[in-house]
């Protein structure tokens, strides 16, 4: 029985992998919004349910507000097209940027209107272990779980990161005219909760939000 | 507002005795005299930053330029506007060097906006080439003067005597007196006629040619310079003004509110609406007028206005081009011909055609624009950072309605030019504003305004065509060019006029049977200025770069393309050239002509100095380029590697540059230095586009990036050709083979060939 | 509701919008006018001055920011225009219009301090947020390079 169950989910998630969609069950979500934890009800399968929530969850991860910040080398990056950041600056050893060019440098800890320069406290890139441009949910989740590649975190210290770090929060106020990730962080905090609620599986390959 | 002011109108030399009258002294300002670094650098800028030296001072003043205190001080007045070139650290030098002064013990002295100086618009590269004849005669006269003295008071032969090292000797005797000690004699001499006045030969003026110290350096350093933005007077309000985003365009209501609620916004006020043309009138709009630049700024973001964007608003940058393009695939009005060129063409073995593009530029000077004005009754002073103070005097007395001779310009340091800075429209809005408001008002400009409402370089199609026979040598060369003309921003205009085309086409010397140049229209819908260097940017971009694709046409080395094209060393005449005249930049033909063999001497002191004949074994990637532009000639070779990451990075550049006689040479290495990364700024990122009229950069982003030094090159090589021949320019030549040297690199390692700039929209830099 | 804040080591009483940027208190207000507005948006590092010895663009820095700490801008890196890069910037003709180098110098200051013999790698880095309109770069890197050795 359990096996039927997860199979008519693997082919379900197959089949929303192949049609880049979500099963046709979840409710369609607005750009700016994301599903609610009690959208994912429909799902009955538990471990696919995380993973769909972590999918959902995923849309905020690599929106480029939020991967800007996150890149997968040395240099941040900019703008929805994610361009490299100008002017050019590096990680530097901490995160915080070289001498010179250090992030602080520039970023208040709010955003600027008139200068049109984003703020945030501890406005710093995450390290390169925990860069998510160019990876996939599958690999951002694995990466997320991982104590060696999250800063050593616990998952509740992840979900308590997620839901009221005030650098993740600039993400849904970004300032100027900049895109704001979907949702709120409320929305968002809660999903990662009930992702780790559901025992924190992680999408498979080609998973896509 | 001193008397000593208005100065009588007389000729230039001749006026010698304006003495008292005539000496408007500039700002001094605070590192003027060399000094030491060790001795404590002055407190900052002067609440009025005036004249501190009075007219009337004693001793010797044959002229507005020089004077010599009897304590041996030689004061002399550096008329032209310091903007980077270094003008400080090097004409006043000829005028000492004529006078046989030490330069430990000079002055100088920044001039005021006056006529009794000449022209003093600092532009064109002009400030060597075009006066120093006349710099050197104000030296002499002085000298002269003093010789004359010396020669009385020991009652010998004034041949006899020698000016030297601050002091005249009589040779037979060995007797010495200084400069000091004969300035008040020196003073009741008779001031030579102009025709009278005996020059050193170049080779005897000491200090010309030399690494020459940089003036200002300690005040740059210190942060003792006083810019524009620097002089602040006594209930000076600052205002930063809401400009029409589309030129032509005015307001149709505002509601100034919640700019008026900003605390320290004193005032909003509606400025005066321009009509066509536009020349240097400031553009109108709404300034807010508060007690500091912050709540100025944060006013004017308050501010609510509705414009009517007027009958640009339809301009389109990227369609525009697309009638430019239009323009050149016609034929055009002939400026230049030579032979048969359609004839050549049909009966060519070959033909090689491209058309080249190049998009309005910015001028992004460091320092935006920035004035201060006071308004006093029927009389104004202005403190700006300006190219050109008597265009100031003009622009501002034609916006209060008075005399320009009612208007006083003292001119601060410029923090950068470039030609924005010859444009008073700023300095009339700060004076609009000081005669309504009945205060002192600085206007400052925001970086987006300075973007937003510059005058921007023109933009450009150009078609070249070339007719190639069975061996391959060129025997027609069709060059076809369009773009709005910077006299449109002075009159209507339909397209280039014929002397606009002496920037790069007229005078390009080449060996081609069969040539001709050709107008197409072009109408601006825009304010066009002109940037350092002007049409020749496009013009040697377009050149520069059809050349290498001759060469690779006939897959020929490049270098030997240049030499083979250009032909041999010869100075061309008009009849040469297929031309009916060349302005020549304002010199005439047989004092600078256009010459064959500086052209290639300087081309193949730049191949050698690149090793370019073995860049294929070493396995380098180089592109050549050269170009005459401001009787200076310049060649440029540019090596493109790839990064790492992948992009593309001009790391080396060559340049040999002759610009005939130099007087700094420490000065001219650094012009020609920042003449690479200006060039490559425009070669790599610069491009301002237009849409709805507006244009649509704001920032040193986008179109309005420049080189950091991240993308500078390792090394700029510089080679300065030693010459005796009359000045060139220095300040503007060193830019336009700069681009092509860079696409012809990038063509070299790529095998992509750009023609159009920036690159960055075709290639990864 | 006043800020306080040292400047070149001395003490200011400030009663202004803690919005105001630290660049227009130092121009405005204070009158030290050789830091320099250039772009407003810290694209261009004319304004660089050190807070508590660290590089900041005090165009977009809030003067509520800097309560409490320490201000050096351009007039107080030495107080007589003695510190090596200052000395190295001069001799080496560095300076063409001048505006941005009193920046460029303030980044240059803090990047010795943590690198006393900077590589090529480490100068460019550093100072990629300085941008000199009249290119002198070639120069910086060699004055910088001076200064370091003058150090040694």
């Amino acid at each position: 029985m359990r096996l039927g169950v997860a199979m008519v989910a693997l082919s379900s998630l197959a089949w929303a992998c192949n049609h880049a969609k979500r099963p046709a069950e979840l409710p369609p979500v607005a750009k700016n919004q994301l599903r609610s934890v009690a959208d994912f009800s429909v799902i009955a399968d538990e471990e696919e349910r995380s993973r769909a929530l972590f999918l959902e969850a995923s849309r905020v991860f690599l929106h480029p507000r939020c991967a800007n910040c996150h890149p997968s080398g040395d240099v941040p990056l900019q703008g929805m097209d994610m361009r490299p950041h100008e002017p050019p600056v590096t990680r530097g050893p901490e995160g915080f940027g070289e001498v010179g060019m250090e992030c602080g440098g520039c970023h208040q800890d709010r955003n600027l209107e008139l200068a049109r320069v984003p703020g945030a406290p501890s406005w710093h890139l995450a390290p390169r272990e925990m860069g998510w441009v160019g990876k996939s949910p599958r690999e951002i989740c694995e990466q997320l779980k991982d104590p060696k590649r999250n800063g050593g975190k616990t998952l509740a210290q992840i979900v308590e990161h997620n839901m009221h770090d005030p650098l993740v929060a600039w993400g849904w106020r970004p300032g100027h005219d900049r895109e704001p990730v979907p949702g709120t962080q409320q929305d968002f905090g809660a999903l990662v909760a009930a992702w780790v609620e559901t025992g924190a599986h992680c999408p498979t390959d080609g998973g896509k939000p | 507002m001193s008397e000593r002011f208005v100065v009588p109108r007389r000729a230039f030399l001749r006026g010698l005795n304006l003495a008292i009258g005539g000496l408007a002294l500039g700002i001094v300002f605070p590192a003027e005299a060399q000094k030491p670094p060790s001795e404590p650098a002055k407190p900052p800028a002067p609440a009025t930053p005036s004249g501190s030296q009075a007219a009337d001072e004693p001793g010797l003043r044959p002229n507005v330029f020089v004077h010599v205190a009897p304590d041996g001080t030689v004061t002399i007045v550096c008329h032209r506007s310091e903007m980077g070139q270094g003008i400080r650290s090097s004409l006043p030098v000829l005028i000492a060097d004529e006078l046989g002064a030490q330069m430990s013990r000079v002055k100088i002295v920044q001039a005021d906006g006056d006529k009794a100086y000449g022209d003093q618009n600092t532009d064109g590269s002009n400030s060597i080439r075009g006066i120093h004849e006349n710099m050197r005669k104000m030296g002499a006269a002085a000298r002269m003067m003093l010789v004359a003295a010396a020669a009385k008071r020991w009652k010998v032969r004034p041949e006899d005597c020698v000016a030297k090292d601050h002091a005249v000797t009589h040779v037979p005797t060995g007797r010495s007196l200084g400069f000091g000690e004969l300035a008040l004699e020196a003073a009741k001499e008779k001031v030579p006629d102009p025709k009278d006045v005996v020059l050193r030969p170049w080779s005897e003026l000491p200090n010309v040619g030399k690494d020459l110290p940089l003036l200002d350096g300690p005040a740059y350093v210190t942060g003792q310079a006083v810019f524009g933005a620097d002089v602040k007077l006594p209930g000076m309000l600052t205002a930063v003004i809401a400009r029409p985003p589309v030129v032509g365009g005015k307001v149709v209501r505002f509601d100034a509110k919640r700019a008026l609620a900003v605390p320290g916004v004193r005032h909003v006020v509606e400025m005066p609406t321009p009509e066509p043309p536009w020349r240097f009138q400031p553009w109108g709009g709404i300034a807010v007028v508060a007690d500091h630049t912050w709540a100025a700024m944060r006013g004017r973001a308050a501010l609510d206005v509705t414009w009517d964007h007027g009958p640009n608003a339809t301009y389109d940058s990227d369609r525009y081009r697309e009638q430019l393009s239009k323009s050149v695939s016609v034929p055009g009005q002939v400026a230049r011909k030579l032979g048969d060129v359609e004839a050549a063409l049909k009966s060519a073995a070959r033909i090689v055609e491209a058309e080249y593009h190049v998009p309005h530029l910015p001028h992004l000077p460091m320092e935006p624009p920035v004035a201060v004005a006071h308004v006093q009754g029927d009389r104004c002073e202005i403190w700006a950072p300006t190219q050109n103070p008597q265009a100031a005097q003009t622009e501002v007395g034609r916006a209060l309605g008075i005399e320009p001779e009612k208007v006083r310009v003292h001119v601060t340091f410029l923090g950068g030019g470039f030609g924005r800075k010859s444009k008073p429209d700023f300095c009339a809005e700060a004076a609009l504003l000081s005669k309504k408001l009945g205060v002192p008002v600085r206007v400052q400009f925001t970086r987006a305004d300075d973007v937003r409402h510059d005058y921007v370089n023109t933009v450009s199609v150009n078609r070249l065509t070339a007719g190639l026979d069975a061996n391959g040598r060129v025997t027609a060369w069709r060059h076809r060019t369009a773009f709005p003309s910077i006299a449109s921003t002075f009159a209507e205009s339909e397209r280039p006029g014929y002397d606009d085309l002496q920037q790069g086409v007229l005078d390009l010397a080449l060996a081609v049977p069969n040539v001709s140049a050709e107008i197409g229209d072009a109408r601006s819908h825009t304010r066009i200025g002109w940037l350092r260097s002007v049409y020749n940017i496009f013009q040697a971009f377009s050149i520069g770069s059809f050349i290498d694709e001759i060469a690779q046409a006939k897959n020929a080395d490049p270098l030997d393309v240049w030499l083979e094209l250009i032909g041999p060393p010869r100075q061309l005449s008009l009849a040469d050239l297929g031309i009916e005249r060349l302005k020549n930049y304002g010199q005439p033909l047989d004092k600078h002509p256009v010459d064959a063999g500086r052209l290639r001497n300087v081309i193949e002191r730049v191949a050698r100095a690149a090793r370019w004949d073995r860049r294929k074994q070493e396995g380098r990637a180089l592109g050549l380029a050269a170009h005459r532009s401001f009787l200076s000639y310049t060649a440029v070779v540019a090596s493109a590697v790839k990064r790492p990451d992948g992009k593309i990075w001009i790391d080396e550049m060559w340049m040999a540059f002759d610009a005939g006689t130099i007087v700094n040479a420490d000065r001219v290495r650094s012009q020609l230095e920042g003449s690479a990364i200006f060039g490559m700024s425009l070669a790599l990122f610069g491009g301002i586009t237009m849409k709805g009229g507006a244009i649509e950069q704001d920032n040193f982003r986008g179109g309005g990036r420049i080189v950091r030094i991240r993308e500078a090159p390792r090394r700029i090589h510089v080679d300065v050709v030693e010459s005796t021949a009359l000045p060139g320019g220095v300040g503007e030549p060193g830019v336009p083979p700069v681009a092509p040297a860079i696409a012809n690199a990038v063509f070299a390692l790529t095998g992509k060939r750009v023609r159009e700039l920036p690159l960055v929209k075709s290639v990864e830099v | 509701m006043s800020i306080v804040v040292r400047v070149n080591g001395k003490e200011h009483r400030l009663d202004v919008d803690p919005e105001m940027p630290l660049l227009w208190v130092l121009r405005d207000v204070l009158g030290l006018t050789g830091t320099k507005y250039g772009c407003g948006e810290a694209l261009c590092g004319a304004c660089t001055v050190h807070l508590d010895g660290r590089v900041v663009r005090s165009c977009v820095t809030p003067i509520s920011r800097a309560a409490g700490k320490e201000v050096t801008t351009i007039e107080g890196l030495s107080p007589d225009g003695s510190h090596p890069l200052q000395k190295a910037w001069v001799e080496l003709g560095v300076p063409q219009c001048g505006f941005c180098q009193a920046g460029q110098i303030m980044t240059a200051a803090a990047l010795l301090k943590k690198h006393p013999n900077p590589t090529d790698e480490q100068i460019d880095s550093s100072m990629a947020g300085n941008l000199c309109r009249c290119g002198t770069y070639g120069r910086i890197r060699e004055a910088i390079k001076k200064a370091a050795g003058g150090a040694r």
